[in-house]
């Protein structure tokens, strides 16, 4: 099975210097649990970034020459198209572009497979050709989905951690650079200006206070107490015991 | 408030006599004042004076306010007929794709709905809001929308043939069998997202809000591909003329007018408080029926859900935590009640203190600020730290002694009993429901 991790061009969050997103060490980490050859994919200009996913386990990384100002999709379907993966790890976010998470829904459109967000864990499958995929939900929740191979999947944070960085491997690893197809990125209908924190709204308390009159029991009997709260439980809909 | 100022000329014309000469004016009668009473103090006190006490005795608890203050109330409280906003003929179309999780509006989607509200309002003609969700969801009306369109079962749907959104509203709420028996919407992102575009092509609204979840935020992506259209993802901003994301490591952002597809981020957009809107039914358009819109051959083989096990689950990402505080003594009946519950157990910092329960449990500033539906604090007073921890909670269920503690003021739902009590009968009542 060929397995291929899409890299970003990550820089950090506060010191701004190029590094790999955490969230794709985490893919790197899920890929390497999985019988099959891992490489990475990278579209861009600056390799500096995706050196770090050498450290995280990986050994080898295309990295396709773009321009500065190109759209990496076009580049990366058509490599993928040249070179079929089964399966192909993503972050659910690039890091250092317009940071939509849009990319590896166009690549699925461009290739034609079908997408899987946030998964945390990756497992043999019964069906022949297919796979296990099980899905963050919140709340804890897990949605346990088989897909036919080939796929595209974005890995959630809740996966496991990414393997330590090692620095003689990534020392070891090198990148190939291949020419790839420069399309200049569909200009966006948005202006771009420094960001500004915007204050978040916030979280009233008490705002579903229930009715005044059967707010407050006083001393009631244990026994009544307890139907009390039960009920009021079925009645916000928080769980049935029943 | 600004209080209404004294008009003198008018009340001076009140005292005029009609007279042939020079004008003359009878202060001593009485007419009618031009603004509101002056307060009485004394007189107020002399009122609540309780009567056949050997020394004064006041009873401050507001039986005898001042008269001028009551009339003042009475009018700004004058009983309003329950009002419902309709939207006959909409200029334009806002859709609202929510998540309504187990059936129940969430505070993000009440948010949702709120944005939607703003855009629909502030176009030219006046909008109508469509909330994209099952029709067995509750309070979609209050929370602003217009109508309600089920997006993954509507052809199958019975129809509830209401036309007004009270009786839609509790046609819904009166048949549970409802919820039961209508289909889940389809599984297959793909294929919600298919049913999705139809919508979109055959009704063709002009804005499209989603929530910036999991699920959300991934149909408004394969929405945005399939659609080719700009989007604007996890907007921090958003009003009528402008909406607002960041982008590139948050040093930038984006900003325009709001185009047609917007995942809104959470806490970012105000509920809906209004007048509450008739949220009715709308017939899904026929090209727009699932069948229609299906992929036929699809590599989506099967899904199930896990639901997660409350036990295991971290205090920061459950639905329901059931706390101890210095009320509980008794820790095992604790634990159990927690497990019978289907809740996460969590403590306030005085039982952590004390090595009763671990750290990681802990509820409140200096441990786990909360973002579950529910809280059930047994023998918690609630210290500021410890609300502070809770102020995500929808509802809040209390059990304490003290009629007074801050935790019984901040509940819906308040038990003024000892914990200790009222753990072993809540256990019981369980196991008897359970059997």
């Amino acid at each position: 099975m060929r397995i291929v991790v899409l890299l970003s061009a990550g820089r950090y969050p506060v010191s701004d210097r190029p590094a790999l997103p955490r969230l794709e060490a985490q893919a790197i980490a899920l890929a390497q649990s999985l019988a099959g050859e891992t490489s990475g994919l990278h579209a861009g200009t600056d390799e500096a970034g995706i050196a770090d996913a050498f450290g995280h386990g990986l050994d080898a990384v295309e990295m396709l020459d773009i321009a500065a100002e190109a759209d990496p999709v076009p580049a990366l379907a058509a490599h993928l198209k040249a070179h079929p993966a089964d399966l192909i790890l993503a972050g659910r976010r690039g890091q250092g572009g317009e940071d939509t998470g849009l990319v590896p829904y166009a690549l699925a459109e461009a290739l034609g497979l079908p997408i899987l967000c946030d998964v945390a864990a990756i497992a043999a499958a019964d069906a022949p050709g297919a796979m296990r995929f099980d899905q963050a939900l919140p709340k804890g929740a897990k949605r346990r989905v088989t897909l036919r191979l080939p796929a595209l999947v974005t890995v959630h944070p809740l996966a496991p951690a990414p393997s330590p960085y090692v620095f003689a491997r990534a020392r070891r690893g090198v990148v190939r650079h291949l020419p790839g197809v420069s399309e200049p990125a569909k200009a966006a209908p948005f202006e771009e200006k420094p960001y500004r924190e915007r204050p978040k709204l916030m979280r009233k308390a008490g705002a579903q206070a229930g009715e005044a009159a059967e707010k407050v029991h006083l001393h009631p009997d244990p026994d009544e107490a307890a139907r009390l709260i039960l009920d009021h439980l079925k009645r916000i809909g928080i769980r049935r015991y029943s | 408030m600004t209080r209404s100022r004294r008009d003198p000329r008018t009340e001076r014309r009140a005292h005029e006599v009609p007279a042939a000469g020079r004008p003359r004016f009878d202060l001593a009668t009485a007419t009618p004042p031009t603004r509101r009473m002056r307060r009485d103090p004394r007189g107020e006190v002399a009122r609540m004076l309780v009567p056949g006490t050997a020394r004064p005795c006041i009873d401050r608890g507001q039986t005898a306010a001042a008269e001028g203050v009551t009339a003042f109330a009475a009018a700004a409280a004058a009983p309003k007929a329950p009002e419902i906003r309709v939207v006959e003929a909409p200029a334009f179309l806002v859709f609202a794709v929510l998540d309504a999780p187990e059936g129940r509006l969430s505070r993000f989607d009440r948010q949702v709905l709120g944005a939607a509200r703003l855009l629909a309002d502030a176009g030219e003609g006046g909008g109508a809001v469509v909330a994209l969700a099952s029709r067995a969801v509750e309070g979609l009306g209050a929370a602003g929308a217009d109508r309600v369109l089920d997006a993954g079962d509507s052809a199958r749907a019975p129809a509830t043939g209401a036309d007004d959104g009270a009786a839609s509203r509790t046609a819904a709420a009166a048949s549970n069998d409802f919820v039961a028996t209508a289909p889940a919407r389809p599984v297959d992102p793909a294929a919600q997202a298919a049913n999705l575009v139809a919508l979109v092509q055959a009704l063709a609204p002009r804005h499209m809000l989603f929530p910036e979840t999991p699920d959300g935020g991934d149909l408004a992506r394969r929405l945005a591909v399939t659609l080719g259209e700009p989007i604007l993802t996890d907007v921090e901003h958003l009003t009528a003329r402008s909406a607002a994301r960041a982008a590139r490591g948050r040093r930038r952002e984006q900003a325009g007018a709001p185009p047609r597809l917007m995942t809104l981020g959470e806490d970012r957009a105000a509920d809906y408080a209004g007048i509450a809107c008739e949220a009715r039914a709308m017939p899904a358009p026929p090209e727009a029926s699932p069948t229609a819109a299906a992929p036929s051959d699809s590599a989506f083989l099967s899904a199930e859900i896990i639901p997660g096990d409350p036990a295991t689950m971290s205090l920061a990402e459950t639905d329901f935590v059931v706390s101890a505080g210095n009320g509980v003594t008794d820790f095992e009946a604790f634990r159990a009640l927690a497990a019978a519950l289907q809740a996460t157990p969590g403590a306030s910092r005085v039982v952590c203190d004390a090595g009763l329960m671990p750290r990681e449990a802990q509820v409140g500033a200096s441990g786990t600020v909360l973002s579950a539906d529910c809280y059930l604090a047994l023998g918690i007073a609630g210290a500021p730290q410890h609300l502070q921890g809770i102020a995500g909670c929808e509802h809040v269920v209390a059990v304490n002694t003290d009629l007074h503690a801050a935790m019984v003021e901040r509940a819906g739902l308040a038990i003024v009993q000892d914990a200790q009590l009222v753990m072993p009968a809540l256990l019981k009542l369980l196991k008897e429901r359970q059997s």
